[in-house]
């Protein structure tokens, strides 16, 4: 069995490059785009169970396998999509070798997305980011300084680590395509 | 809330928790249930604490968290103050912020040196704390704003005792390391310079010859280690291991791994006058681990002769090894 440490290094360096590339792939793949983070969510649940028995030699592969399949059983489970789209998930064998260099340049630009990602934060949420990130502030210090609840700087901090976490991870710098939603919307109303 | 959102919350604020530096055992115990709970959790928690470690970069860009309140300039947060050291004919530029006054006093540069085969224990004036090896020189100096070392020579460990207000930064040739509070070793041979970190993190820039602006800048931490090759500089995975056999020498003894012959003479030279040359390459190329004291060549000489059959000539100047 593999130990958490190792999981979670591998995880971090093998499975998390691939997040941009992984949500495209659900995103297009699925109709609800509600459902999109949490499928997400339980592709990563599944790969870290997969992996505790041996780290797979090929960890993209493995991902897309694993959300393939998990996409599979819900759509089955669920009976929202066609036979078409499992035949189309079926052969997704393809995108995993044309998504390589999306992940080569996720590494070298990661600098000029964590800049893009603080201009992206409302004023407040960057100010409480940068007092921890630049100054070292703690929660309690920050709320201090600023005249405000720890709650408030704990809730808002969370908000700018989540909103930096997915755009560091190539997550919503890319427009949620509204086609998808609204033809979702419509067919579950039938 | 959906399933994944619900883990995301809980581990932003496990993470921010484990960084106020308040944390108990309670917590730990907490954290420990919450986090093998399922592996949905830890997918969350890694996640999230990994991009939040990569937003660090951010740290490096010169932006300036901004002040409490409506939004001011900058500039007036960062006025940039002169100090003129009077009994020099330099004129030190400083950027000080205003609130700490522009009244610092002027920065006296301490001096210190471990000779061969020597090591020293440093206290600096901040409560800091700094061991030499063999062969090495530092300065030091301490403003209201900021502490500095420069690494001239060698290699040098830092316990540098915790100051949010002050950067503690070590200059290593073209390298410079920025820290808030840590423990980590720079060892800086003419132009290549490697730093391993014990705890904490650092952020290592490379100055670009043009201008002031680092030229590229990383950030490591604890357990890692980066070696600066020409212009670029690599990062090593998590290796606690590596980080402790590079540390080796806080206690007197290297550590080899697979070291080549050649290598293992020249780290050895480094604390002896006399140094040990390999005169030829088959010998140069053997790969050779283990620890040794530092101090005790001769032993060290000796099991060349002894397990891997090879010549071994002591002359006044040099130790001379050849197969």
């Amino acid at each position: 069995m593999v130990s958490d440490d190792i999981l979670e290094s591998w995880f971090c360096s093998e499975v998390l490059p691939n997040e941009g590339a992984l949500t495209g792939f659900i995103r297009n793949n699925w109709r609800a785009a509600e459902d999109v983070v949490d499928l997400r969510h339980d592709v990563y649940e599944l790969a870290i169970a997969g992996a505790r028995r041996g780290l797979p030699d090929d960890a993209r592969a493995f991902l897309f396998t694993i959300a393939r399949n998990h996409l599979i059983n819900r759509a089955k489970r669920a009976r929202i999509v066609s036979f078409e789209l499992v035949a189309d998930l079926e052969a997704v064998q393809h995108d995993v070798d044309m998504l390589t260099a999306e992940r080569h340049v996720l590494a070298r630009d990661a600098l000029r997305r964590a800049q893009e990602g603080i201009d992206r934060l409302s004023p407040r949420v960057r100010q409480i980011v940068l007092l921890r990130k630049v100054e070292g502030l703690n929660t309690r210090e920050t709320a201090a300084r600023l005249g405000i609840g720890i709650d408030a700087v704990e809730r808002q901090l969370a908000m700018g680590m989540k909103a930096l976490a997915d755009f560091m991870l190539g997550g919503p710098g890319k427009i949620m395509r509204q086609k998808f939603v609204r033809k979702g919307r419509r067919e579950t109303e039938v | 809330m959906s399933r994944a959102e619900k883990a995301d919350d809980a581990a932003a604020g496990w993470v921010i928790r484990r960084e106020n530096g308040d944390w108990s055992e309670i917590d730990q115990a907490a954290f420990d249930a919450w986090l093998s709970a399922s592996d949905g959790n830890k997918a969350a928690y890694w996640r999230l604490k990994h991009s939040w470690k990569e937003a660090d970069r951010i740290g490096a860009l010169g932006i300036e968290a901004a002040p409490a309140g409506p939004r001011r300039s900058l500039a007036r947060y960062w006025i940039p103050a002169v100090l003129a050291a009077s009994l020099v004919a330099a004129i030190w530029i400083a950027s000080v912020p205003s609130n700490w006054g522009s009244s610092a006093p002027e920065p006296a540069v301490a001096t210190y040196e471990a000779r061969v085969g020597e090591r020293k224990n440093i206290a600096l004036a901040d409560g800091s704390r700094v061991e030499l090896n063999t062969h090495s020189a530092i300065r030091a100096t301490s403003t209201s704003g900021r502490r500095e070392v420069w690494l001239d020579n060698g290699e040098a460990y830092f316990e540098v005792r915790h100051d949010p207000q002050r950067p503690f930064v070590v200059h290593a040739g073209a390298r410079t390391v920025t820290v808030l509070g840590t423990k980590f070793s720079v060892r800086r041979d003419g132009k290549d310079v490697s730093v391993s970190v014990v705890e904490g993190r650092v952020r290592i820039d490379e100055l670009s010859d043009a201008d002031d602006r680092p030229a590229s800048t990383t950030t490591i931490t604890g357990g890692m280690s980066a070696i600066s090759d020409g212009r670029s500089t690599l990062v090593t995975q998590r290796s606690d291991e590596r980080v402790e056999s590079a540390l080796a020498w806080r206690d007197g003894m290297l550590n080899f791994d697979q070291t080549t012959l050649a290598d293992a003479a020249a780290e050895f030279s480094r604390y002896h006058r006399r140094p040990i040359v390999v005169t030829d390459e088959g010998a140069a190329g053997i790969r050779i681990g283990g620890t040794f004291q530092a101090s005790n060549v001769e032993a060290f000489a000796r099991l060349l002769r002894d397990a891997y059959g090879l010549h071994v000539e002591i002359a006044p100047d040099a130790i001379k090894i050849s197969s």
